[in-house]
């Protein structure tokens, strides 16, 4: 290795990226972004589903009730309606999303206890909405009759709290508010940083295509000092998005950091260094930069969304995939930030995960290095 | 563009000339024995064997997918042979592919160098590539410049040049390192005329300064300005030697230039006598407006051609003996 060598080949290709105008976007700015996108479209809070009534009891009763379910920004009140047949027509227009029907026994019901007649009609193509509608509906339903069998126990002189026998306390620690998005971004970065990666993989089918790679191959410079050569241009800009994104999360969308920013900068260079690993043995494998661009989806992208925990669970994963998932630096890497982020955590904690972002890396180098040559 | 041969004192023949150094001298600059390269059942490059001498032009010839880029990357170590020996410089390549790099230039197909880049970072990037810094690699690219006639144009875009421009600029990031042999893969491929001749006024110059030039083409007015040249067709070399050794060897007989009115209509008359065995020719080929005529009888021949073309009422304006061209040879060669 002549570090000469490798240094000519960083120079040429940082001077590939500050000619390319598209490249830099890509590189810098896409992944920018891509989080801002990200963080607002996959926000799992629902709220302000619209909901119409058809109320056939028309009592003081059924319409505190109807108060008492909108109240709040979780179910907004559509209106009232006067038939099944206009429920039908606002779900087919998309102009509700659920619609409560009230029998016409609802105030005599809850004064016999003899449970509330309720129906719930929901749009079965958008179930998340529909079910989340369901669930509020039913929550505040079933408070609405404690409240009033605890007014009915009053009167004869029980004391009410016989009617909530388990009282269990909730803290969600690290997380207060346990807002998704808290969870979520710190595992979103390992994901977009594989932005990087995807740009040094076209950049070698590239010169792969141009023809410029026999001509680099035929030089003196060794297999190994090219694709290290290659890599470190693209390791210095994910270093800038590895800075940004934090940034922007923070004053943005109001994240907190309460580990080290320093470690998480390390650990996450750490993690450039095998996604990018993973990006090289791509270029080297793939002829052309369209089979790149498709195959980076398929090991860098669609991994990151399903394999690496960020969206499900690891634990619900099938064993082999999870092996599998340990093979990708998104997985370590998701629980590192979210180490770092939430918990605080430091490198005694961390330190095996970085261990398998540095076998990864070092092992997907090895592989394109070896292949390199007979892949020309 | 100026294709007069040019003289230049800067790049004189004794400050630059790498085949004075004194280790192993007597070594022939390339030395092949039956290379051969298979892919799957197809077999690109058969048992090959040719030798290059240090100083001269030698010209590797044949029609595309003849096997001439699988061969250059064999010899650059690039690409693996199936069987045989390859020696670049005495250095045996099988055994250590990336140890002639520093002491060979390699200019490939399409000239490969970056077009997003300006001239001068080409330069500088291909020559730090070849391990070059500071004074000497600013010494060498001025002297690249000087010798591609691109002072002046350091900093316009490579992709913005014409292709006789990179073409050239292709060449003097290939020398920079002054390598003893360079290999050029079709290099005036898709390159006007003009640029061609001056190309090869280029390299006449790099031969006065000692360096050993392979080169492959197509073009077989090229072959002629060769020292010596192989030519190879689906995987074999099918001639070798100098341009009058191989027209004396592959020639058998004589070539006729016959200039008539209604060429195609003559053509016609003259390929039914062959196959009637009237004539005693072994080659009938149409060169523009003129007809070509391999024989070992000219005389004879020419005299049953002449009666030929008035029986069938065709003005014959001229019939003489023509020198052959490489063009003639490798025809009759490959038809053989």
């Amino acid at each position: 290795m002549k570090s000469a060598h490798i240094l000519a080949v960083t120079r040429k290709e940082i001077r590939h990226i500050l000619r390319d105008r598209g490249t830099l976007i890509t590189v810098i700015f896409t992944p920018v972004l891509l989080l801002m996108f990200m963080a607002y479209a996959l926000t799992v809070d629902i709220q302000h589903v619209s909901l119409a009534v058809l109320d056939y009891d028309q009592s003081p009763t059924s319409r505190a009730f109807v108060q008492q379910i909108t109240a709040g920004s979780d179910l907004d009140l559509y209106g009232f309606v006067a038939s099944y047949e206009e429920v039908e027509r606002l779900l087919v227009r998309g102009e509700i999303k659920a619609a409560l029907v009230i029998g016409p026994t609802f105030a005599n019901d809850l004064q016999t206890l003899r449970g509330l007649p309720l129906q719930v009609i929901i749009d079965g193509t958008e179930p998340d909405s529909g079910g989340f509608a369901v669930d509020h509906i039913a929550r505040r339903a079933e408070t609405f009759v404690t409240q009033a069998l605890a007014n009915q126990l009053r009167q004869l002189g029980i004391d009410e709290r016989a009617l909530t026998p388990i009282d269990i306390r909730i803290r969600a620690w690290f997380n207060p508010g346990l807002k998704p998005r808290n969870d979520l971004i710190p595992g979103l970065i390992s994901m977009i940083l594989g932005m990087p990666a995807l740009s040094v993989a076209l950049a070698l089918a590239h010169e792969r295509e141009h023809g410029t790679l026999e001509q680099l191959m035929a030089t003196p410079i060794g297999r190994g000092e090219l694709l290290i050569g290659k890599m470190l241009p693209y390791l210095l800009v994910g270093l800038v998005d590895v800075v940004l994104i934090p940034l922007l999360a923070i004053a943005w969308f109001d994240i907190r950091l309460n580990g080290s920013f320093l470690l998480y900068f390390m650990l996450s260079a750490v993690f450039l260094f095998a996604i990018l690993s993973l990006g090289i043995l791509l270029g080297v494998f793939m002829p052309s930069q369209a089979s790149a661009l498709a195959l980076s989806f398929l090991v860098i992208f669609f991994p990151g969304f399903f394999l690496t925990g960020i969206f499900f669970p690891l634990v619900s994963l099938p064993e082999l995939v999870r092996l599998e998932a340990m093979f990708l630096p998104g997985t370590p890497y998701a629980i590192i930030t979210r180490g770092i982020f939430l918990p605080a955590l430091g490198i005694a904690e961390l330190w095996p995960y970085v261990v398998m972002l540095l076998f990864q890396g070092v092992m997907f180098t090895g592989i394109a290095a070896l292949f390199f040559r007979k892949k020309l | 563009m100026d294709d007069r041969p040019q003289t230049n004192p800067t790049t004189s023949t004794n400050s630059t000339n790498p085949t004075n150094a004194t280790n192993e001298p007597m070594n022939p600059a390339l030395q092949v024995t039956s290379l051969t390269k298979r892919f799957g059942d197809f077999t690109a490059v058969d048992h090959i064997s040719f030798e290059v001498q240090r100083g001269e032009i030698f010209g590797f010839l044949g029609p595309n997918g003849a096997g001439k880029t699988t061969t250059i990357r064999m010899i650059l170590g690039l690409l693996a042979p199936d069987e045989g020996e390859i020696e670049v410089l005495g250095q045996d390549v099988r055994k250590d592919p990336a140890g002639i790099r520093p002491r060979v230039g390699y200019m490939s197909q399409r000239f490969s160098l970056y077009n997003d880049l300006t001239v001068l970072q080409n330069l500088r990037f291909y020559g730090r590539a070849y391990g070059l810094s500071n004074r000497r690699l600013e010494e060498r690219i001025a002297a690249a410049l000087e010798l591609a006639d691109l002072k002046g144009r350091e900093h316009i875009k490579t992709g913005e040049l014409s292709g006789g421009w990179r073409q050239r600029l292709a060449l003097g990031a290939a020398i920079l390192h002054q390598p003893e042999v360079i290999f050029l893969d079709e290099p005036t491929a898709g390159v006007d005329p003009v640029s061609r001749r001056a190309f090869w006024d280029l390299l006449y110059r790099l031969i006065q300064q000692g360096v050993t030039i392979f080169v492959t083409t197509h073009y077989m007015d090229e072959a002629e300005h060769c020292h010596r040249l192989a030519f190879i067709q689906r995987g074999r070399i099918i001639a070798l030697g100098s341009p009058s050794e191989i027209k004396a060897q592959k020639m058998s007989g004589q070539i006729l230039e016959i200039a008539c009115q209604n060429p195609s209509q003559a053509m016609q008359v003259l390929l039914n006598a062959q196959k009637q065995q009237l004539l005693p020719v072994t080659d009938i080929e149409l060169y523009g407006a003129m007809i070509h005529i391999v024989t070992p009888q000219p005389k004879a021949a020419g005299e049953r051609i002449a009666a030929l073309l008035s029986e069938n009422h065709i003005a014959l304006e001229s019939i003489q003996t023509i020198e052959p061209t490489l063009e003639d040879v490798f025809i009759a060669a490959m038809s053989a």
